[in-house]
């Protein structure tokens, strides 16, 4: 209950200091569109050219295309703002404020900022989504809907976890960023299904970076069908993600309070 | 001996955008904006000799980075003349360029990651000093600094203060007539200071170079200069010898006195600053000082006298106020 | 001449030095560059499997010839982006540089210059892997193709660099540039051939890029290498980056006079 709150007050401030820079309101929501308005030229090129690609028609890609934005746009929001904070704090040894504070410190690093204007693509994504789903010819259950809620919550951690664990890595490496940047990048090949890429990005996709059960997994339980198995495995994974980025967060903290003493 | 800046009537102002609160002017500002304009220089005049280093005095926000700029050509003055060897530097003519040299103290221009030694290379070939004097000079100030082999070492590696010493050797390899010092001793520790003013002091004598010094250290400005000019609030206040601005500011002298009888009251002479065991500081108006003098060696038994003017920072800092009470 | 070419000689030298001190970050960022246009050749190696074969006259071979060759465009491409001079302004760098008896734009030059020796030299293992991957098919037809690669490669860095030069200046002038900067970057991810090849745009889209500068910096070194141009067509290509090198260098030439006289107006 307790960090509920410290995310309520994190989030209250974060608010209030944002908002007093509007223009950056314009300015993301122009360049969220022109992002869209890239994806959507790139699908219609696709689809000039073929009735769908390796099995997936165009509102099941556009479904995936909706789901990718709504969760980079998650990340945006919370995830990646926090974990850049960690590292530029580890680089400059400020992350002892953190340290400091009598509550959890993971959890205080993990909520301590927070991009409203980044929720644009929240927006957008669901429009596209939602676009997508009302040309689909499947009708949506309440199941289905609940299975896609849960599906992005548990990709969301994952990424978290994964993250973290990469950021942690600055205790060690000074140019941890480069990490990042390569995430970014694979963030992006999240566009489309993971199943058309070839075995080697596949796997990385999957295992490595679980972009897999972040995008297309949750596309998946609404375009097509729910698939139960692969959601218990992604609800293993994210749990299995969450325990072993803790133990590595504790172990990267335990070399950080070592080499600053 | 000839003049190699002159500064004629100087004036800068900027134009600065004015805020108002709330969501209203703040929609309004973004289609159309008021401006204010802030006068930073107020005509300003004066003129350096070759060989002279002059100590370039005021508090911050008083104008002193404004008219440097102006004279290293980064600014463009509103009106007035400016005259640096011979150009105008704010048309920036390479030949001007050559000659000059400006050092921040709180900006560094060589390579981070290289050594210093390899940032001079590139000051060579972007002065186009020959390779021959390049050398020379180059050999001669890292002597100077006595920097040795940590010219070797890539940059962020140094010290503050050794980083500093290889921003100037790097600053006056293309042997500048006119240097603009800018706090070039900020943050640096004692001894460092004493070195590079040593130094700055060596190069002036060497190549009767012109210098501007701006330092909030009075020891540099003690140390390097015999002539400051005061600016505040854009205006110049005094422009003149060191001992001259401390004739015509200092309102008040200190008299120390030793007494016989340790218990007795000096008040009725003048403000009492310490007293320990008989060794009094009095504070008392300058042209009352000989009156005070007199009487008190009339009036009272005392082994020992002296009569000291205030130290320099204090003096500026009592001109700054006062200044600042009249505006 | 000589005094630019010691200049550049020693510029080069400093920079590739400290450049290679960071290759570890460089790699990184290589082979994060990488994703980009391997998605775009699954996407349309898969499509042209799918449709028989080929798309537009791109068989999955010659898509990976493509998209390979990108990866070596694309890092010769890159230059100064225009939010550089943001940072330049604020951090008081310009200054600095403004000080020095030559152009700023030559560090830039330079810099950038010393950044491809240095990811040449990491992108090639890359560049082998991804062969012995995609399978590309490059079609030799002449032995000029080669000289020809090279100086279409140069001539789209050199006209890039100058385009994003001058592009940069708005940032005198107006403070929040970063919309304008991101839609040209959009209209030069459309229609240089950074997307797809061109050949698969509708004809109306490859109408308009004729006029433009964006194929010419990009897509056109591109098809050179691949060997889908004809020379008539590369002399073409030549001579329009050449154009575009005078448009973009008269620009800034006209122009920055009057940055530095707004930027010695305002202050840093």
């Amino acid at each position: 209950m307790v960090y509920v709150r410290l995310f309520w007050i994190f989030l209250r401030v974060s608010v209030i200091s944002e908002f007093q820079y509007r223009v950056n309101f314009f300015v993301q929501l122009f360049q969220s569109a022109l992002a869209l308005g890239t994806g959507l030229v790139a699908m219609s090129l696709v689809f000039s050219y073929t009735q769908n690609l390796a099995g997936w028609t165009q509102p099941e890609l556009l479904a995936v295309m909706g789901v990718h934005i709504i969760v980079g746009g998650l990340i945006k929001t919370i995830i990646q703002p926090n974990m850049n904070r960690l590292i530029e704090d580890i680089q400059e040894g400020t992350l002892d404020f953190a340290l400091t504070k009598p509550a959890d410190a993971q959890a205080i690093i993990s909520v301590r900022e927070f991009r409203i204007w980044q929720l644009i693509d929240l927006v957008l994504g669901s429009v596209v989504l939602g676009y997508a789903i009302s040309q689909l010819s499947t009708s949506l259950g309440w199941l289905s809907a609940l299975a896609f809620a849960a599906a992005v919550l548990l990709g969301g951690l994952m990424i978290y976890s994964v993250w973290l664990m990469l950021s942690v890595g600055a205790f060690w490496i000074i140019r941890a960023d480069n990490f990042l940047e390569i995430f970014d990048s694979l963030y992006q090949a999240g566009r489309w299904p993971v199943s058309i890429y070839p075995g080697w990005l596949k796997h990385t996709l999957t295992f490595v970076l679980p972009i897999a059960f972040a995008v297309t997994l949750p596309a998946e339980t609404l375009a097509r069908q729910l698939n139960g198995q692969n959601l218990l495995f992604a609800v293993g994974l994210t749990i299995l993600l969450l325990v072993v980025s803790r133990l590595f967060w504790r172990f990267g903290l335990r070399h950080y309070t070592g080499a600053s003493a | 001996m000839s003049q190699t800046i002159k500064v004629d009537t100087l004036i800068k102002t900027f134009q600065v955008p004015e805020r108002e609160a709330g969501l209203k002017a703040a929609v309004g500002s973004l289609f159309k904006r008021k401006y204010r304009e802030v006068e930073a220089v107020k005509k300003i005049s004066f003129g350096i000799d070759a060989g002279e280093i002059v100590g370039f005095l005021g508090p911050n926000g008083a104008g002193k980075t404004t008219t440097l700029k102006m004279l290293a050509g980064l600014l463009f003055p509103t009106s007035g003349q400016i005259d640096v060897l011979g150009y105008e530097p704010q048309r920036r003519e390479k030949e001007l360029l050559r000659q000059i040299t400006i050092v921040m103290g709180q900006r560094n221009q060589l390579m981070w990651d290289i050594p210093a030694l390899d940032s001079f290379e590139l000051q060579r070939a972007i002065y186009q000093i020959p390779e021959g004097e390049f050398r020379r000079m180059r050999d001669e100030l890292i002597d100077l600094l006595s920097m040795g082999d940590l010219v070797k070492k890539p940059v962020r590696n140094l010290s503050l203060g050794e980083r500093m010493k290889a921003e100037f050797i790097s600053a006056l390899l293309h042997r500048p007539k006119v240097l603009f010092l800018d706090e070039p001793t900020i943050g640096l520790d004692v001894t460092a200071q004493r070195l590079i003013r040593e130094f700055v002091a060596a190069y002036n004598q060497r190549y009767q170079a012109s210098v501007m010094l701006t330092s909030h250290y009075m020891a540099d400005v003690q140390a390097l200069c015999k002539r400051v000019i005061v600016i505040h609030h854009g205006q110049l206040l005094y422009d003149g010898g060191l001992a001259g601005l401390v004739e015509k500011f200092a309102a008040y002298k200190t008299i120390g006195v030793t007494l016989n009888d340790p218990d007795l009251d000096l008040s009725e002479y003048g403000e009492i600053i310490s007293n320990s065991k008989g060794q009094v500081n009095l504070r008392v108006p300058k042209n009352a000082t000989a009156q005070i003098t007199t009487r008190l060696l009339n009036e009272v038994a005392i082994s020992d006298l002296t009569i000291e003017d205030p130290a320099i920072d204090s003096i500026i800092e009592q001109v700054f106020q006062q200044e600042a009470q009249v505006v | 001449m000589k005094q630019h070419l010691d200049l550049y000689l020693t510029l080069l030298k400093t920079s590739i030095i400290s450049q290679f001190q960071y290759r570890v970050a460089h790699l990184f960022w290589l082979l994060a560059m990488m994703v980009e246009p391997v998605v775009y050749l699954v996407v349309w190696g898969t499509i042209a499997t799918s449709q028989g074969g080929s798309v537009a006259g791109y068989t999955a071979g010659t898509f990976a010839a493509y998209y390979i060759t990108w990866t070596l465009v694309r890092q010769m491409n890159i230059a100064l982006t225009p939010y550089a001079f943001e940072n330049r302004i604020r951090k008081g760098r310009l200054s600095n540089e403004l000080m020095r008896p030559i152009h700023p734009i030559h560090f830039d030059m330079s810099y950038f210059m010393s950044l491809k020796v240095v990811t040449i030299v990491l992108w090639l293992p890359i560049a082998g892997l991804l062969w012995w991957v995609f399978q590309p098919i490059f079609t030799f037809t002449a032995w000029w193709q080669i000289p020809a690669f090279i100086l279409a490669l140069l001539g789209g860095f050199v006209t890039r660099f100058l385009c994003l030069w001058a592009l940069g200046l708005v940032t005198f002038w107006v403070t929040k540039v970063s919309a304008v900067f991101e839609l040209y970057f959009t209209i030069e991810l459309l229609l240089s051939g950074r997307l797809v090849p061109l050949a698969i745009m509708p004809a109306w889209v490859r109408d308009i890029s004729q006029w433009l500068p964006f194929q010419w910096t990009f897509g056109f070194p591109i098809d050179v290498a691949v060997g889908t141009l004809t020379g008539p067509q590369v002399a073409w290509g030549l001579a329009m980056q050449a154009v575009w090198m005078l448009i973009a260098g008269g620009i800034l030439a006209l122009v920055w006079p009057h940055a530095v006289r707004r930027y010695s107006a305002v202050g840093a």
